[in-house]
């Protein structure tokens, strides 16, 4: 008897991830990857990844500095192997340190990417009236030309900015924002500021929250169903948050004054120290950059 | 007679719009008594919890801890020393993480760090969820967050701790969690009060029940007095305990002697049954 109520418990929870697909595939394209994304959008899932994170335990401080080194020697020294490496080594420690799928690391890189390509592409070629360059092509009222220096230069600002891109990757896909906040304030960025950010990075995940709600709300009373109904409950939301919005500052205050605030924002921290092998490890690395680049100019 | 941990006395308070929200309120509270706060949605349950903490400032009346009375310099003391979990989880929860959320009180009683941390994982490990630690409030299901917001008190280490209608939005496994938490908590000698909607639950829990009524107490005593008083039921809106109901019926069908035994849970009764079974 127990058998049987087990395997259909089992069947119950292993059936619930059809049903899933079943859900939102009459709304928006399936694509079940992975089962965390698509429910939050790109920017929370940012946030989902930092949270479980293997090296999320690195003191962040140690994280942050590494990044920005990094990204500054790989603007810097300006030099494509050292962009190279760079690439390498970030994505190293972000998906083989980190523990990062690969899958859901490309994902995310895909927005800076398509805005570099967009970007540099406009580098890489030009438009002109005459026949000019070493390639062109007629495009009947012009004509589009480039050269083989200009792809190459096109190509190495491409491994710059994605080698700079991928050294703040690692950094934001180990690190909560909440922790780099944190770091921040060490860095003594005005109190103000840093108050400011902390509360807007908690206060979004709530307003996403109750936008949602209100959304699935209005969508159950047929509130989108057509272009003009939806751009009036879009409105109505719109206002209507602004009013939850206040009514919750409110609540936040009155809970925070309850417990003691005065004024001081102050949250607990709890780092780790920074490992003797890490530093070792990045004075290497960051030394080993610098050598590249000496060694190839 | 011993002196009341808090004090209060000709309460009122007003949100500017019409009528009091809080018209002479009275009450004195013991330590380490239960007290079930009821009454209807606005009768002013919460505006009286927000002013007993010291959140609210009252237009006139005097609240006294421990025989002090309370002013603007001392204001600290009094929400040091009374914690309000609230309602919504969500409106309480102000840090990003669990560690940062629950050493939120402490820090600001400006206590040194060691002793934070001390006080956080005691409190976390009371609530049961050590291992949230680390995690964001925003990864957390209600009843998660729920446990997050009564362990941010317990990290207080307040006498007294006010919950405002906890039972509300929890399945009935959290209320069972919540519920031997309370047990916990009362064993220790805490003073509670709960504003609860679930009178079932104010009957089993409470020693003593306050009902409020349109921003006045309208009657204070055992919840067995206030459940049997027809009248104070009928202002409150309120509704008998489903136990008081099985009793008194079975009384009225003489199939139980009235024994004024009055079992406030199933545990209970099954008890007074093989009492008077053995007869």
């Amino acid at each position: 008897m127990e058998n049987i109520i087990k395997s259909y418990l089992d069947e119950m929870i292993s059936s619930k991830v059809p049903q899933e697909v079943h859900m939102h595939s009459n709304a928006i394209k399936p694509h079940h990857h992975h089962k965390i994304d698509h429910k939050h959008g790109e920017g929370s899932s940012i946030d989902f990844y930092a949270y479980n994170s293997k090296i999320r335990h690195w003191n962040p401080t140690f994280k942050v500095l590494l990044s920005v080194l990094t990204l500054l020697l790989c603007i810097v020294l300006n030099n494509h192997y050292v962009s190279v490496a760079v690439i390498i080594a970030m994505t190293y420690l972000t998906v083989v340190k980190g523990g990062l799928p690969l899958r859901a690391y490309i994902s995310v890189l895909m927005i800076p990417i398509t805005f570099i390509l967009l970007g540099t592409v406009t580098i890489g070629i030009d438009f002109s009236s005459e026949p000019i360059g070493q390639y062109n092509l007629n495009l009947g009222f012009c004509y589009v030309f480039t050269s083989q220096a200009k792809l190459w230069a096109m190509a190495f600002l491409i491994l710059k900015v994605f080698g700079a891109i991928s050294a703040m990757e690692m950094m934001a896909l180990s690190t909560p924002s909440s922790e780099i906040i944190g770091v921040l304030r060490k860095a003594h960025v005005p109190k103000l500021i840093v108050e400011l950010m902390y509360i807007i990075y908690r206060y979004i995940f709530i307003l996403m929250d109750v936008h949602t709600k209100m959304k699935n709300a209005a969508e159950s009373r047929l509130g989108f169903c057509d272009f003009k109904t939806s751009c009036s409950t879009f409105g109505n939301i719109a206002s209507n948050m602004l009013i939850v919005s206040l009514k919750k500052a409110t609540a936040y205050y009155q809970a925070m004054e309850a417990r003691g605030y005065d004024g001081d924002l102050v949250f607990l921290e709890q780092t780790g120290s920074v490992k003797v092998s890490q530093l070792v490890f990045t004075t290497g690395f960051l030394a080993g950059l610098i050598l590249l680049w000496y060694l190839t100019n | 007679m011993e002196e009341p941990i808090l004090k209060i006395k000709d309460l009122y308070y007003g949100y500017g719009n019409g009528a009091p929200a809080l018209d002479g309120v009275s009450v004195n509270i013991h330590a380490g008594e239960k007290i079930a706060v009821i009454g209807s949605n606005g009768a002013g349950k919460s505006t009286f919890f927000l002013n007993a903490n010291g959140v609210l400032k009252p237009d006139h009346g005097e609240i006294s801890y421990r025989g002090i009375p309370i002013t603007k310099k001392n204001l600290k003391e009094l929400r040091k020393n009374i914690g309000i979990v609230f309602q919504d989880a969500d409106n309480q929860i102000v840090a990003s993480t669990v560690m940062a959320e629950v050493g939120f009180g402490p820090m600001n009683l400006k206590l040194p760090k060691e002793e934070v941390l001390q006080r956080v994982d005691e409190a976390l490990t009371y609530m049961n969820i050590l291992e949230f630690k680390d995690r964001a409030p925003h990864y957390l299901s209600g009843g998660e967050k729920k446990r997050v917001s009564i362990a941010d008190i317990i990290a207080m280490k307040s006498d007294v701790i006010i919950f405002d209608e906890p039972t509300a939005a929890l399945d009935p496994v959290n209320a069972e969690m919540l519920e031997d938490v309370l047990a916990k908590l009362g064993s220790e000698g805490k003073t509670i009060l709960i504003s609860t909607h679930d009178v079932d639950f104010a009957y089993r829990w409470a020693e003593r029940a306050i009902v409020f009524c349109q921003g006045k107490i309208i009657a204070d005593g055992t919840p067995l007095e206030i459940f049997q008083n027809e009248k104070v039921l009928k202002l409150a809106n309120l509704k008998r305990p489903m136990m008081l109901d099985v009793y008194d019926l079975l009384v009225e069908n003489k199939l139980l002697r009235d024994e004024k035994i009055y079992p406030k849970s199933i545990e209970a009764f099954k008890e007074m049954l093989e009492i008077i079974n053995n007869f």
